[in-house]
């Protein structure tokens, strides 16, 4: 383990990135179910930041953002987000619902539209972690928020001082739009987490060596 | 505390409860759910959800009701993402219903927990407005003018409009399940890129060639907006005809551009105006002429330009046609920048709209200086030429009148020349004749009389054929330098008893008047027929006056016609008598003519005066006021004053018996009647005579031996004249003198010099003192 408590070593951003990318194939999985077209969902890349920075990442307060937050509890526990610009949710939306709805009709569906998507692509982010670190974590339904990235990642503790930040890029009839998903967790919940990836990646190494 | 049934607060919820065990069995059902679902809570304990509602196998539900149990998670399905639970509301529709998916815990074991929450009420109202809007919308379509056609991605017609059978003419049932491509022309070219844009459904507006079903091409603005329904995508396109548009644009440009084209190409300033005279447009030649850009000159400006004194006419006659609505038409000077100006015809028609009202006028200036110029010239060549032609005829009948009476005066002086030579010889004879006959007759005085009369009426004769020669200028003219000073005391006395004692004469001569060239006898003779016409138109008496006086004779002067310039002395002689009318001025030079009774004059006087003037070299002019007189005044030459002679001394009375008699004359004659009168009376004074009658027989006898002391030789003869004859002797006989008889002055200048002449007719007397000077002359 290294030193740096926020720095992951490469094993650990591999598997976290790993788990990630499932977790969201599953929600493409369930979206494609839901609108009948092809979604294409991806995490390229992993990181742990701190709150300030993670806020600068999403743009500090220049873009305005809309957030889909769920907060989780369990082995460990923290708050969920799927970020996006507030410029891209109407797009967002439309490619969820379908062009047969005129602009009005995105624009008064696009809160439970957004708070169903992001629910799915949390859930099933956090239902991967879960299932694959064999922990059970309860989690809340979601809720849309609107600000600045500073906003976003106002800690809900004291403590609560980390960021595991992917980004995710969304292919949805042809269209990419680019998201964010951070998981803030407080220190004990972080050293959890990477105690129980430890865990697995052990795992997985004596399946593979075993196999 | 009374006890409370949870169960009995799940029936009275007013959102469906359900609750499943980890095996998706329901183990909870409320009674809102039993009402919507239609199936009671007995009947679906126990039964698991799905097998309860088959069509949710292949929805979201089985997914996180499993991730609800096994991980935990909270889920939202909205029935705008998600087909849902078949629920039915009180009034036998279906329920609109969201459904929240929750894990709920009991003891040790996993439950889940579906909330459905009923939004038919909110995605009712929803509904009406949005159908509220479709109709509005179909409203819209169907009453549209505009072609609409939706197509699938096969180019299948789908819908069209009413108004596609306008447009097209084809049913809107011919049209559906019909290929668009139906409705393009694809003789154009562009059809194929139009259609494969119509396919691609990019929402656009672009310009198509339609075929309508009578085969006419006609042209379409489409408007396309591409849209899904369910799987399918479609394309709506609006096809509005321009058609008529296009053709009524292209057919405007071009007018406008064949107008303007004219406009420009024209060689005139052109110009229009507004309704109210403003002016709006100037051709490129308008610009061209001033050297000023056209725009400075729009509105009024450009009446700027005008000629200031053309400006005041042309103004008002532009507003006279604008408040008229005439044609407007003006002349008028327009002028350059460079300050030059030409003439212009302004010209300004209106342009009239349908309902008769005046909308533009449109004008043009044409260059009309040429035009101005030659009408100009034309009319001042017109009045040039017949100016001229009034100078030239009157010029002409001048000369025809003055050359008819020179002809006249020429023929009369021929004529009166001729009898008066031929008379002269005749009397010549008739007086040697009488004069011989007077000596030899007896003295007997009756005899004696008759011969004096015959004597005196010959030598009047002698004296009118004078006249008559000085009024033909034949006269023999001896032309010397005279003194007029000296000369007038001794005419003076001549004149007064010429006239009488009831005429006063009074002289006026300048002490130092010049010198004139002129025969003293004629002269002298011209004076007394001058004072004699005075005293005829005095019969009262009065007062003549005589004026002598030099002058020079200029240009501009009062002078006689075609007199030469140079100096004169000028005489003028005054009466105080009756005067000439003008009739009788005209005519009063004429010869022959007088104003006297007859046998009172001649008539020859005025003009025997004008000949001797003229023959002088110099002139007459007569002047005269009825009542009040007339004046005649004559110009003679001056001569020099060194060349006045002295008085020659009167020649003494010829001693017949003297030197010259006995002298061998030699007499040539052509005429035998005067050559044998002059032998008669050479005989009479004593000489001997030879006659000849021709210049050659008068050689022939002086090649002989004879002997001559004198010859007289007549001037006018055939062949041989007697100055030829003359000058032939002299070579002969140098030293023989010789003496020519004439009754002319047709002698050449110079011939006088050398020979000493005879007047005819001569006396006895003047042939005696003749052969006198000629024998002197010799010595």
């Amino acid at each position: 383990m290294p030193a740096d408590i926020s720095e992951l070593s490469d094993i650990e951003r591999d598997a976290l990135s790993e788990i990630a990318n499932i977790g969201v194939s599953r929600a493409a999985a369930s979206l494609r179910q839901m609108v009948g077209e092809q979604v294409l969902l991806s995490v390229p890349s992993v990181k742990i930041v701190s709150r300030r920075e993670a806020a600068e990442l999403v743009g500090g307060s220049a873009p305005r953002l809309v957030a889909v937050r769920q907060t989780f509890e369990g082995p460990f526990s923290g708050r969920a987000m799927l970020i996006f610009p507030e410029a891209h949710s109407l797009e967002l939306v439309r490619s969820i619902v379908g062009p047969e709805h005129s602009l009005e009709d995105v624009i008064d569906l696009e809160q439970e539209a957004l708070a169903e998507t992001g629910n799915i692509i949390l859930n099933a982010c956090l239902a991967t972690i879960a299932n694959l670190l064999r922990k059970t974590m309860r989690m809340s339904l979601p809720s849309v928020v609107r600000g600045d990235g500073a906003m976003m990642f106002e800690a809900p503790a004291e403590d609560a001082d980390l960021v595991l930040f992917l980004y995710i890029d969304f292919t949805v009839k042809h269209r990419d739009i680019r998201g964010f998903i951070a998981l803030l967790m407080d220190l004990p919940s972080f050293m959890a987490l990477r105690e129980i990836l430890g865990d697995f990646i052990a795992d997985v190494e004596k399946q593979s060596n075993s196999g | 505390m009374a006890s409370f049934e949870v169960e009995s607060a799940l029936s009275a919820l007013d959102v469906g409860i359900i609750v499943l065990d980890a095996q998706s069995t329901i183990v909870e059902w409320n009674d809102w759910v039993a009402r919507t679902t239609g199936i009671s809570r007995q009947s679906a304990l126990g039964r698991n959800l799905i097998a309860v509602f088959p069509s949710l196998e292949n929805t979201r539900f089985p997914a996180v009701i499993s991730d609800a149990l096994l991980f935990g998670s909270s889920s939202i399905l909205t029935h705008t993402l998600n087909r849902l639970l078949p629920l039915t509301g009180d009034d036998a529709r279906d329920l609109l219903h969201n459904v929240v998916v929750r894990p709920i815990s009991s003891g040790q074991s996993a439950f889940c927990l579906l909330q459905i929450t009923d939004v038919t009420v909110s995605v009712t109202r929803e509904r009406v407005l949005r159908d509220r809007q479709n109709a509005r919308y179909h409203a819209i379509v169907d009453s549209a003018r505009d072609t609409i056609i939706t197509t699938g991605t096969d180019r299948k017609i789908q819908w069209v409009n009413a108004a596609a059978e306008q447009a097209f003419g084809y049913a809107p049932v011919e049209l559906l399940g019909q290929d668009i491509d139906l409705l393009i022309d694809h003789g154009q070219a562009a059809g194929e890129s139009h259609l494969g844009e119509l396919v691609g459904g990019n929402s656009s507006t672009i310009q198509v060639a339609g075929r309508r079903k009578n085969g006419e091409v006609a042209h379409f603005a489409v408007s396309l907006g591409r849209w899904k329904a369910g799987d399918h995508a479609f394309i709506t396109s609006i096809w509005r005809d321009v058609t008529e548009q296009m053709a009524a644009v292209s057919a405007l440009r071009e007018s406008e551009n064949r107008h303007r084209a004219l406009l420009e190409a024209l060689p005139q300033l052109v110009w229009t105006c507004g309704a109210d005279g403003n002016c709006d447009y100037l051709n490129p030649q308008w610009e061209h002429y001033t050297g000023v850009p056209a725009k400075q000159h729009l509105g009024w400006a450009w009446l700027d330009i005008i000629h200031t004194d053309d400006r005041e006419a042309l103004e008002a006659a532009w507003w006279r046609s604008l408040a008229s609505g005439n044609v407007f038409d003006a002349d008028a000077r327009l002028c350059r920048s460079n300050r030059t100006h030409r003439w212009f015809k302004f010209r300004s028609i209106p342009v009239h709209s349908a309902d008769e009202k005046i909308v533009r006028w449109f004008g043009t200036a044409t260059d009309i200086t040429d035009h101005i110029e030659a009408r100009d010239t034309l009319r001042r060549s017109n009045d040039d030429l017949e100016s001229l032609v009034v100078e030239r005829t009157r010029e002409r009948e001048v000369v025809l009148q003055q050359l008819h009476e020179a002809q006249k005066m020429e023929s009369i002086g021929q004529l009166t020349g001729g009898v008066a030579h031929d008379f002269n010889n005749l009397l010549a004879v008739v007086l040697g004749s009488l004069s011989l006959l007077k000596k030899n007759l007896p003295d007997d005085p009756r005899t004696s009389r008759l011969i004096e009369g015959a004597i005196q009426g010959a030598e009047r004769g002698a004296t009118l054929t004078k006249r008559l020669l000085a009024f033909a200028r034949r006269q023999e003219l001896k032309l010397e330098a005279i003194d007029l000073n000296a000369l007038f005391p001794d005419l003076l006395e001549f004149l007064r008893q010429s006239v009488g004692p009831n005429i006063a004469i009074s002289l006026d001569i300048s002490d130092d008047v010049h010198p004139v060239n002129i025969d003293a006898n004629q002269f002298e003779l011209a004076l007394m027929n001058l004072a004699v016409n005075a005293r005829d138109a005095m019969p009262k008496g009065g007062v003549l006056t005589i004026k002598v006086r030099d002058e020079v004779i200029g240009g501009g002067h009062d002078k006689p016609k075609d007199l030469p310039q140079g100096q004169y002395v000028r005489i003028d002689v005054a009466d105080t008598g009756t005067g000439m009318s003008e009739a009788t001025l005209a005519k009063a030079m004429e010869p022959f003519f007088t104003t006297k009774g007859v046998g009172k004059g001649t008539g020859l006087g005025l003009s025997m005066v004008q000949g001797l003037a003229a023959q002088s070299g110099g002139g007459l002019t007569i002047s005269s006021t009825p009542g009040k007189g007339t004046t005649i005044s004559l110009w003679f030459p001056c001569a020099r004053r060194e060349d006045i002679q002295t008085a020659p001394e009167k020649p003494a009375q010829i001693k017949v018996e003297d030197r010259s008699r006995g002298s061998r004359i030699l007499l040539v004659d052509d005429d035998p009647l005067v050559s044998m009168n002059t032998a008669y009376m050479l005989m009479d004074l004593g000489h001997s005579v030879l006659e000849a009658p021709s210049g050659p027989n008068a050689l022939r006898v002086l090649e002989t031996d004879a002997q001559f002391d004198v010859i007289i030789t007549d001037y006018a003869m055939p062949g041989m004249t007697g100055l030829d004859l003359a000058e032939k002797i002299k070579q002969l006989r140098p030293k023989i003198p010789i003496i020519i008889a004439t009754g002319y002055a047709e002698l050449p200048p110079g011939a006088t010099l050398e020979f000493p002449r005879l007047s005819k007719p001569y006396s006895q007397q003047e042939l005696c003192e003749a052969l006198e000077r000629a024998s002197r002359s010799l010595r």
